[in-house]
């Protein structure tokens, strides 16, 4: 087992590490860079805690090797709203009860920002139906779902103005 | 659980890659999108010892070569989607597409990966093994061209050598008018299948001139039917006779049972999911 040289850029903070090829990028963020946010749920791509952002293009993290992701540009569920939480859709999951533990809250939100960013940009409000496809990798053990469903719904309608 | 300890080797031309996988042989494997072979690493019910990244290699065309639609072995699920050519003459497969994970899944898995690990409840296996399609092996020593009838042996086993890549897959282009259709029962939507059926039908007017049938989850590889197949030709797309077809598909296979469910529940669904698809393909076809 050799070391590999790898530079990554987690939240805009770049760092060269020698990791060992085997090491998870959920891990190598979680353990090298001190960001809690990337949850494992199960570390088999079945629940979808570990969603990042790979040069903007939401990965699990835990079917991805830290190796593999050198020189790439990574977000993770701090760089929305900082924890504070004022992105959009964090709000939204706030006020209409998407989330209860949390624990699968970073997950769906790293799922779901592009995909509300795509239909702001283009002005369409989705169905119930597509808002669930959209976040049908991920798994809430709590919430029932429908206050997810709900906040998707509140994030792009008060953005394209067209209301509920 | 984390995967045991490997080399990691990036591939930047296919030579590379073809180079390192001879020299690793058993030992070595490619990794593409990672949507199968991490989890097992992770489960540790696969331990390589060596991976050669290829995702840096282009090989993910789409595009007409001859009389075949050429998809390399690194085209992402997702891009099916919004592919005019497949929209155009593989609806089946586009239909298929739908049923495979999830949206970020489907962002990263490929084509080869797919194939290469032959899940037997997966999508593409059988999609290819509906169209005959031919699997485009690269290794080190050449290159050849298998019928995807041919590529899956077993359950995860393919007729891939050590040192053996997939670089392409070659769907032969229909010759006239078809309609197809793709379905599945699964626990949830996303989830392995229980088992799906795929069809397509090539018509002449109102008449059923050729037909294509497969089944993917009963068995351990995807399973045709040639008496269905002759059952349908000749018939026409108001009155396919799907119920009867779902009938004699549904008696030629002897599915597995599982966890999932019995051999019994099975049959059962093949026969109603074959009805299902052969009803759906020929309404879309007369409409
Ligand atoms: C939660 C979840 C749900 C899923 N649901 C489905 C589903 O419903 N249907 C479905 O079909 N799939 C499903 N998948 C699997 C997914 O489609 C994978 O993308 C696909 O099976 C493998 O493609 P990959 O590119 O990720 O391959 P990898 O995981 O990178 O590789 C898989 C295997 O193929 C080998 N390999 C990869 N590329 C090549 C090549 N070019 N030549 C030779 N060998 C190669 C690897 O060495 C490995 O053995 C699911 C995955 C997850 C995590
Ligand atoms: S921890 Fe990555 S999908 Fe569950
Ligand atoms: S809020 Fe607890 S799992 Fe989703």
């Amino acid at each position: 087992m050799t070391m590999t040289e790898t530079t990554l850029t987690v939240n805009g903070q770049t760092r060269t590490l020698d990791v060992e090829p085997r090491r998870l990028l959920a891990d190598v963020i979680r353990q090298e860079f001190d960001i809690a946010g990337v949850h494992i749920g199960c570390a088999h791509g079945a629940c979808g805690c570990c969603t990042v952002h790979i040069d903007g293009t939401p990965r699990l993290s835990c079917l991805t090797f830290a190796v593999q992701c050198d020189g790439r540009d990574i977000k993770t569920v701090e760089s929305l709203g900082g924890f504070d939480a004022t992105h959009v859709l964090q709000l939204a999951f706030k006020s209409e009860h998407g989330l209860q533990c949390g624990y699968c809250t970073p997950g769906f939100l790293m799922t779901l920002v592009p995909y509300v960013e795509e239909n702001v940009a283009r002005g369409t409000l989705p169905s119930d139906e597509d808002i669930r496809e959209a976040m049908s990798g991920n798994i809430c053990r709590c919430t029932g779902y429908h206050g997810i469903v709900a906040a998707v719904r509140k994030a792009i309608g008060d953005q394209i103005g067209g209301g509920q | 659980m984390r995967p045991s300890a490997f080399d990691y080797h990036k591939a930047s031309t296919l030579d590379q890659a073809l180079a390192l996988l001879a020299e690793f042989g058993d030992d070595g494997r490619p990794l593409a999108g990672g949507q199968s072979l991490v989890p097992m690493m992770n489960l540790r019910l696969a331990r390589p010892r060596h991976l050669v990244d290829i995702n840096a290699l282009p090989l993910d065309a789409i595009e007409i070569r001859g009389d075949a639609l050429h998809i390399g072995a690194l085209v992402r699920h997702e891009r099916y989607f919004t592919d005019p050519l497949i929209a155009e003459h593989f609806p089946a497969f586009l239909e298929a597409v739908h049923w495979i994970g999830h949206p970020t899944i489907r962002r990263h898995g490929t084509m080869g990966g797919s194939v290469s690990h032959a899940d037997p409840t997966a999508e593409l296996p059988s999609v290819c093994v509906l169209h005959d399609a031919l699997i485009v092996a690269a290794s080190a020593s050449g290159e050849r061209r298998i019928p995807a009838t041919e590529f899956f042996l077993n359950a995860y086993v393919t007729a891939l050598e050590p040192g053996e890549m997939v670089t392409a897959v070659e769907f032969p282009l229909p010759s006239g008018p078809t309609s197809g259709a793709f379905m599945e029962l699964g626990e949830r939507v996303g989830d392995f299948a229980i088992a799906g059926i795929g069809v397509v039908l090539g018509h002449d007017g109102n008449t059923i001139t050729s037909a294509r049938i497969v089944c993917s989850g009963a068995r351990l590889v995807p399973v045709r039917s040639a008496d269905v197949e002759a059952f349908l030709v000749g018939r026409t797309l108001a009155d396919p006779g799907a119920q009867e077809a779902g009938r004699i598909f549904s008696a030629a296979i002897d599915p597995v049972g599982d966890h999932a469910a019995s051999a019994a529940y099975r049959k059962g669904l093949i026969k109603e999911l074959t009805r299902r698809c052969i009803a759906h393909a020929a309404g879309k076809a007369s409409a």
